[in-house]
């Protein structure tokens, strides 16, 4: 438990010393917010830059504070994944790589105890990332569409956030099976956009696919009601992130720990 | 009493063979140097020693721990290019080596403060690793190496790339340790193995030439050549020193009378008696022996 501590310990402050405690909020704030905050402003957008021509009837489809959330969820599960593929793509792969690895391999740690220390790590930052950017689009959503109810608003957080668990997971996952970052990085993206092009393909039979956690989310905000596809979903995405980090342990012991 | 016995160890990578069955065992409290050229699989031995590489087969087994145990609580190591989290201090780096290690938060800090000291870094404990020299590195290297006090300690060539000080400073530190722990160290430079260690193991393309105490091996190999000098002609004494029971040859060369023998002792009887007898105006007389080198070239190339 102590040479655990001391593993995340040394984890928290590499990230804090390279600044990615930083930038990580940072863009994650931008991209939650941009698209709600643009599309508030783009009736003034277009009067600014000359109008609409005569003639043209521009109707103006109704935004609400839940269409509005939508957006920023969209910007997340795309640019934000790949930024938090980026930040974990060398966690280990890099360090075996460098050969840190050796100088720490070689004490008696246990190999799960190492692992175990690189997720907790991992997802500290990127929880913390993604709550704080949520918070903002939250808040600025509350501005200038209407506030979301606070209960509705962490329910959906919670939910939604086991998808970003998963996507550490995995890439937590490809570090052990890969010792390059960049087949890392390769590994962790293609399998989000395989699941969620299967998920889409079979739609109705994969109703509880990760995949599907943030559109089942978005839906409870909508409608109110907790449907069973949601905790479905939610269900399936904490049981593959526990058997990724399991398989992942696994993988590690059984490889040689110097190139 | 061995802290440490291999038998059968064989590490077979896909195109190549790196180690091809070696037997050996350390003696504890020993310093042991394990030379060999390039490619002898030195590197190779240190880690599946240190837990980093699995063998193909063979057993590595540690006194009253089972074979192929998990070891690594007893073993320090030091790898031949060792690459530190640079962005740490070399303080903040030994309090980590030391917690990972196991050892409380105090005295990993008190040990990180003496081993400092012991290995010349003091001064730059707050430095960032990222400035430090080579030198200062392979010295933080072997401090990380021993901070949680191991009873074996391997280190992978911990003097080749240093400068003679630093080189000089690392043989008193390891002369030094060896009163704590059993020493097994890697090194080509075969005057560095003779300056510290006990016992050599040599090794060549994944095997064990030759093992065993140094004085054993320069017996084994010892063809000693004894150098007379005479003050003058010393050309008239070279048929009489043939003659001489103990002695097979003996030539001149500038002016030397080189006499190769396999028996020291028994030689040097029959030159003594003979030129006192005979009154021979010897001026010098000097014992050469086989160094590491020419051992290290025999055993080899057999
Ligand atoms: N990962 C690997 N894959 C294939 N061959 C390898 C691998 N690692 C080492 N070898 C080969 O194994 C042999 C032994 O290598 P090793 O590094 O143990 O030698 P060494 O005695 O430490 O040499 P040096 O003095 O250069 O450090 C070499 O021929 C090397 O090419
Ligand atoms: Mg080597």
């Amino acid at each position: 438990m102590r040479q655990w501590q001391t593993l995340v310990k040394k984890e928290l402050i590499a990230s804090f010393r390279d600044k990615k405690w930083i930038w990580v909020p940072l863009v994650l704030i931008l991209l939650a917010v941009m698209d709600p905050v643009s599309n508030y402003y783009l009736p003034q957008i277009l009067e600014s830059v000359g109008g609409l021509p005569d003639g043209a009837v521009f109707e103006m489809p109704e935004v609400t504070a839940t269409d509005a959330i939508g957006m920023s969820m969209g910007q997340l599960s795309s640019l934000g994944v790949l930024i938090f593929v980026l930040i974990s793509m060398g966690t280990i792969a890099g360090e075996r790589k460098s050969g840190v690895a050796e100088l720490i391999l070689v004490k008696p740690i246990s190999y799960t105890t190492y692992i175990m220390s690189k997720w907790t790590g991992l997802l500290a930052l990127v929880l913390v990332s993604y709550v704080i950017s949520m918070l903002f689009a939250w808040y600025y959503i509350g501005l200038l569409y209407a506030f979301i109810p606070a209960g509705d608003f962490i329910f959906l957080l919670f939910f939604y956030g086991l998808w970003f668990i998963l996507v550490a997971t995995l890439s937590i996952f490809y570090n052990t099976v890969f010792n390059s970052p960049g087949l890392v990085a390769f590994g962790t993206i293609a399998t989000i956009i395989v699941l969620s092009v299967i998920t889409s393909l079979f739609g109705q039979k994969l109703n509880y696919s990760p995949s599907n956690l943030s559109n089942h989310a978005l839906n409870y905000l909508q409608t109110g009601k907790i449907q069973g596809a949601l905790i479905g979903s939610a269900v399936t995405t904490i049981i593959i992130s526990a058997l990724l980090l399991v398989w992942s342990i696994y993988i590690f012991q059984t490889k040689e720990h110097a190139s | 009493m061995s802290i440490l016995t291999v038998t059968g160890l064989l590490k077979a990578y896909k195109d190549m063979t790196a180690v091809r069955g070696v037997d050996f065992s350390l003696s504890e409290g020993k310093c042991i140097a394990l030379i060999g050229p390039n490619g002898a699989g030195k590197t190779t031995i240190l880690r599946i020693l240190a837990g980093l590489l699995k063998q193909t087969d063979g057993d590595v087994t540690f006194s009253g721990k089972e074979a192929n145990a998990d070891i690594r609580e007893f073993i320090g190591y030091l790898p031949q290019y060792p690459v530190f989290p640079s962005w740490m201090t070399a303080r903040e780096f030994l309090l980590f080596s030391g917690e990972i290690a196991s050892l409380p938060k105090e005295e990993a800090a008190r040990r990180a403060e003496d081993l400092a000291e012991q290995v010349g870094i003091k001064d730059a404990l707050d430095k960032r690793i990222s400035d430090f020299s080579g030198g200062m590195k392979q010295r933080l290297g072997i401090a990380q190496a021993i901070i949680h006090s191991p009873e074996l300690l391997l280190l992978d060539e911990p003097v080749s790339s240093l400068d003679p000080i630093g080189r000089r400073d690392v043989l008193t530190l390891l002369e030094r340790l060896k009163k704590e722990m059993t020493i097994l160290f890697s090194t080509h430079i075969l005057n560095d193995a003779e300056e510290v260690c006990d016992e050599l193991l040599l090794l060549h393309q994944g095997e064990i030439m030759e093992a065993g105490s140094m004085e054993a091996l320069r017996q084994k190999y010892q063809t000693s050549v004894i150098e007379l000098e005479f003050q003058e002609n010393p050309e008239q004494y070279l048929e009489k020193l043939k003659s001489l029971p103990g002695i097979m040859d003996c030539k001149l060369e500038r002016q030397i009378i080189k006499i190769p023998a396999a028996d020291i002792a028994e030689a040097r009887k029959c030159i003594f008696q003979t030129a006192t007898e005979e009154n021979w105006p010897i001026i010098g007389f000097n014992l050469n022996r086989a160094s590491l080198e020419d051992l290290f070239m025999k055993a080899v190339k057999q």
